[in-house]
């Protein structure tokens, strides 16, 4: 009993004097790997300008940044979806009411070769070409071309955002050459006649073409509008109408200035 | 102003649409494309203002539909299990009365109910199948057979609580609850045991990538009403959770484990392993230290393009300090859980391996896995198990044990092998 005694008093004040050490106030943001470089970018400024702000920024996912601001174990959720029913009712019966804050859309250009005929394709036609139901540019009113097909590798929020706008779920064909950045693609789809990819719209240049998909061109302005079908909104979630810190750099990211680092992502800005 | 302004618009027009249903979206779209024409709003800001009620109005639906709920609903939670289980045991024929094979179908169930009783007040109440009769599967299995003529099976009091958490970091627990004491593995605690007694449970996140814990616990084994020293156990176990990286996190502890009125008793739900007097006594007191260490990592084989999702491993390692105890003694468990981190949907898969070595006076004989060579102390055994997801709460499982005695911590020589395979199909509700 008095080994016991020892053991829970020592806990105790090591517990103790850790605490206040670091009892600064910080902000903790976590959740989606696609808003982790805006968030990342954005705190890293806000903490140069604003030297007492102390931001940890993590990734996770979605799922786990919502989670997390459920269980109170951050201040903002990244996510790169809308909060579902079943989190916001676990959310509510947990006393959190999360708000939602748009800071960024996400537009994905589907890009070809310069030289390749082809300036429209269906969202469909892109699905299978991607998931291999389509493997000639032939059968989309091209050239007699075996389609070289080039992705995004399964880490990057781009080819989570391409999986579920364009091939819900599907899987992408096993032959496809899976680039690390939107750069690469670029220069792979620049280099390869036959090359089909995509990229975030702010990695879109001169050396590709990008195709109009369901007849819309992808523009900022047609994904700020909703009419490009390869678009969705990026959010961050608070716990209610943010306060102090936290407001403050929710107010930072919707910015100019944090919406231009924003489009330096190689995301859409609202401004 | 412009923006402040379509806002006052909007606003209106949600609060004049609420009475006819929510066809009110369609129509900010339209209003915001009209804003958008006329230049008071930018393509983004409509986007924003748009997405942004849209998500309000969620919000909200889902407050009013929880606030219209009685207050004891909102309070309540109900959960509970339910498994179907094959199992088949096998152990090497050592005499000509020795069972080697055994064939058994098995159910368990298990309802609970956690009600708020207020916002730092929880109650919690379970019930679960099982023996009732003070045996080594009373405390340790919920499962019942399928036996004696389809007779009606016992639903016991698995856990009944009350939790009082004053401030963020502080829980004090009073009952009989669920483990608060952390381990990776099931070496030293079986999973279903639930102990009686009181808890403090302390954690604080000291960085956003740090947190500290201290479980504590005095947990009453026994109560003997002519004795003025019941069995009971002591247990304060700090511990750090450190997430490393993005992708890796470690959880360590140290428990301690002091034991009173032990010596000399004959504990229910005994294993019998334990050394002991020829009047089946225990002969030593027990004090255990314990450390455990588990490191978790996320998509481990992303270099390769494997897609694994998680990786765990653990080691745990105890050692009964009892002066008067000087060999079989300590212990080890060692392992590995690979794939889904929890088995969620369909084709979610989960595969868990370890090898556990104890001596027979390494802890008490009370206390671990009751699968693994019926919860003796004095073995050393492998298991492995795999999960597959059947869709959402459900999944089929299959768990195989293979142990043998450790040799020369009962006087024998015998290793005495036994294997345990158990077919499962869970069910959460």
């Amino acid at each position: 009993m008095r080994g016991f005694m020892r053991f829970l008093i020592l806990g105790l004040v090591l517990l103790g004097l850790a605490i206040p050490a670091y009892a600064k106030k910080k902000v903790v943001i976590a959740g989606s790997t696609t808003v982790l470089p805006i968030a990342q970018k954005a705190a890293e400024i806000f903490m140069n300008n604003k030297g007492e702000a102390d931001i940890s920024v993590r990734g996770g996912g979605s799922g786990v940044g919502i989670a997390s601001l459920i269980d109170g174990t951050c201040d903002i959720a990244d996510s790169s979806r809308p909060i579902k029913d079943t989190e916001l009712d676990k959310a509510v019966a947990n006393g959190r009411s999360p708000k939602a804050h748009v800071i960024a859309m996400d537009g994905i250009c589907v890009v070809v070769h310069p030289n390749n005929p082809i300036v429209e394709l269906t969202k469909k036609q892109i699905k299978d070409i991607y998931t291999g139901k389509i493997s000639n540019w032939k059968q989309v009113g091209g050239p007699d071309q075996k389609i070289v097909v080039v992705s995004r590798d399964t880490a990057s929020g781009t080819f989570e955002a391409f999986g579920e706008l364009v091939l819900k779920g599907e899987r992408v064909r096993a032959d496809a050459l899976m680039q690390a950045s939107n750069q690469a693609v670029v220069s792979t789809v620049s280099k390869t006649p036959a090359a089909i990819g995509y990229v975030g719209l702010g990695y879109l240049t001169s050396s590709v073409k990008a195709v109009e998909v369901d007849g819309v061109k992808p523009s900022k302005e047609n994904v700020l509008t909703g009419k490009y079908p390869i678009a969705r909104p990026l959010f961050m979630y608070t716990d209610g109408n943010p306060k102090g810190l936290v407001k403050e750099f929710i107010d930072f990211i919707l910015s100019q200035e944090g919406q231009k680092l924003v489009e330096e992502q190689g995301f859409v800005g609202l401004k | 102003m412009k923006r402040f302004l379509a806002i006052i618009v909007l606003a209106g027009s949600v609060v004049l649409s609420f009475g006819r249903g929510f066809c009110f979206a369609g129509e900010i779209d339209i209003l915001l494309q009209k804003l958008v024409e006329k230049g008071i709003l930018t393509p983004g800001e409509a986007q924003q203002i748009a997405t942004e009620t849209k998500e309000q109005v969620k919000k909200e639906i889902a407050e009013g539909k929880y606030s219209s709920l009685p207050a004891w609903v909102q309070n309540t939670k109900l959960k509970g299990d339910f498994r179907l289980r094959y199992q088949y045991d096998h152990a090497k024929k050592l005499s000509a009365t020795t069972p080697t094979d055994r064939h058994r179908g098995r159910i368990r169930l298990r309802l609970g109910l956690e009600s708020k009783v207020n916002e730092k007040l929880l109650v919690g109440v379970g019930l679960a199948t099982g023996l009732n009769d003070g045996s080594a599967d009373a405390s340790r299995s919920t499962n019942v057979s399928f036996s004696d003529s389809s007779s009606k099976k016992s639903l016991s009091l698995d856990y009944a609580f009350a939790q009082y958490s004053p401030v963020s970091w502080a829980t004090l627990i009073g009952g009989k609850f669920k483990n608060p004491i952390w381990e990776p593995g099931d070496m030293l605690w079986d999973t279903d045991i639930n102990p009686e007694g009181g808890a403090l449970k302390l954690s604080k996140k000291i960085s956003s990538n740090t947190e500290l814990f201290m479980n504590t616990g005095i947990l009453v084994i026994d109560e003997i009403s002519n004795k003025d020293s019941d069995p009971t156990m002591y247990a304060v176990q700090p511990g750090i959770v450190q997430q490393l990286t993005e992708a890796i996190s470690l959880k360590a502890a140290f428990s301690y484990y002091g034991f009173s009125g032990v010596k000399g008793k004959k504990l229910d739900g005994t294993a019998g392993t334990n050394s002991k007097t020829s009047a089946d006594k225990l002969i030593y007191n027990y004090k255990n230290i314990m450390p455990a260490i588990e490191l978790g990592i996320k998509e481990p084989l992303k270099a390769l393009r494997l897609n694994i999702p998680y990786l765990a491993l653990f080691c745990e390692y105890v050692k009964n300090i009892d002066s008067a105890v000087k060999d079989d003694n300590a212990g080890y468990m060692i392992g590995f859980k690979l794939g889904a981190e929890k088995i969620k949907k369909w084709a979610d898969w989960q595969l868990r391996y370890n090898y556990a070595r104890y001596a027979k006076d390494a802890f008490l004989d009370i206390l671990p896995d009751s699968d693994r060579y019926g919860g003796k102390t004095g073995v050393k055994a492998h298991e492995i198990m795999f999960d597959w997801g059947l869709g959402e709460n459900t999944w089929l499982g299959i768990d195989y044990y293979y142990g043998e005695q450790l040799k020369g911590n009962f006087g024998s020589n015998q290793s005495k092998p036994a294997s345990v395979v158990q077919i499962d199909w869970n069910m959460k509700f």
